[in-house]
């Protein structure tokens, strides 16, 4: 298997970095549009990854590639998809998503995987969103919340999410909100605990609808301070944390099982930018192995066939989901 | 010279004072929360 990483930051490293461990993996390329960056991954890494600048023809049918970087990701994976080359794209950006969910028919006839958001929120998110599903019959309502970013791409894409339109699921279909609107308290793993947490321009609905289509309301919030919401419209004040630091993604599924109704809570604590990289790595891995549901476009509610080996997997190197539980529950385990 | 920069003194340290106190605003308290957050390992995942 060959592999492609677009984006040596945050994110795109710690995806290579996991690739490198593949079984099989005989070429892993590295592309940054910034002098010296890729060139910095590889030589951390060493063989087979080697820093070049990324085309299509690099890469066979089978093979893959992660888009990491910030800007446009259609083109890219439309060139990869030109070559039956998988695609996974870490891209929390409404339209970059909106734009490789349409790839779904291109992909089918290339026998190729486009996943869109296969980062910590979208992408974990999803996961957890399935997971938490299997307990129910029919699932009524998921609702996603997360807090924190990671690299200065996703910080700024987060920065420019608190003003862009929202997008919620409501009784079948989409209704448009203003972002910073909608202010709900929900509670993330310790240490972050409560954080009020606003709607914005977040892609999770688009991916979560398509997975969940018996959903009457589907919504996504983002943590923010009132400094943050206060300064949304402004440039941003601060230069953004090279790495990121702690953050939390946060699924609520509502659902029936038989007569019953019940909630499932799932959460996880870590730093965005290595979450995110894991998870794309391990998503890679699997649209190389063959291991996705099915060919196409999707999120990872829709593309992953079962949630508890990629749980399994996640954990594995690290990244670990929590459950809510009520009181009683945490009686019985004192 | 004091007498007449006192006003927009006085006017510009509230204008501050609100805006710090805005920025600053913890929401009041949070209602207590019954339950915890417990890893999934070992049997869930299997």
């Amino acid at each position: 298997m060959k592999a492609a990483v677009v984006g040596g930051g945050a994110v795109g490293a710690r995806a290579a970095r996991q690739l490198l461990g593949a079984d099989g993996i005989e070429l892993l390329l590295v592309d940054d549009a910034l002098p010296g960056q890729a060139e910095a991954v590889a030589a951390s890494l060493g063989s087979p990854c080697v820093a070049r600048s990324w085309s299509a023809s690099d890469l066979d049918a089978g093979d893959v590639v992660v888009l990491a970087m910030p800007g446009d990701h259609l083109a890219r994976a439309r060139a990869a998809l030109a070559r039956g080359v998988h695609v996974v794209s870490v891209s929390d950006a409404v339209d970059d998503v909106e734009a490789l969910l349409d790839l779904d028919g291109e992909a089918r006839a290339a026998g190729a995987s486009v996943v869109a958001g296969a980062g910590f929120a979208p992408g974990l998110t999803c996961l957890l969103a399935r997971h938490a599903a299997a307990g129910f019959d029919a699932v009524d309502e998921v609702h996603v919340a997360k807090a924190g970013t990671g690299g200065p791409a996703c910080a700024r894409q987060h920065h420019r999410a608190l003003t862009d339109e929202a997008l919620d699921w409501r009784d079948g279909e989409w209704r448009r909100t203003r972002g910073g609107s909608g202010r709900q308290l929900c509670w993330f793993p310790d240490p972050l605990g409560a954080l009020d947490c606003y709607r914005g321009g977040l892609p999770d609905p688009l991916l979560l609808v398509r997975a969940f289509p018996g959903a009457t309301r589907v919504s996504a919030r983002m943590a923010a301070s009132r400094r943050d919401r206060l300064s949304a419209r402004l440039p941003m004040l601060r230069r953004p944390h090279p790495e990121g630091l702690l953050g939390a993604a946060r699924v609520e599924v509502r659902g029936r099982r038989g007569p019953v109704t019940g909630v499932q809570v799932l959460g996880v604590l870590d730093r965005p930018a290595i979450a995110a990289g894991i998870l794309a790595g391990v998503c890679a891995e699997w649209a190389a192995g063959g291991r996705l549901a099915r060919t196409g476009a999707g999120g990872l509610a829709e593309l992953v066939p079962e949630p508890v080996p990629f749980l399994h997997d996640l954990a594995w190197r690290g990244v670990r989901a929590a459950a809510f539980e009520g009181e009683e529950a945490v009686a019985s385990r004192l | 010279m004091v007498k007449t920069l006192r006003r927009p003194l006085l006017l510009a340290l509230c204008g501050a004072g609100l805006v710090v106190g805005f920025l600053r605003l913890k929401g009041g308290e949070r209602p207590a929360v019954h339950g915890g957050w417990r890893e999934l390992s070992g049997p869930d995942l299997r």
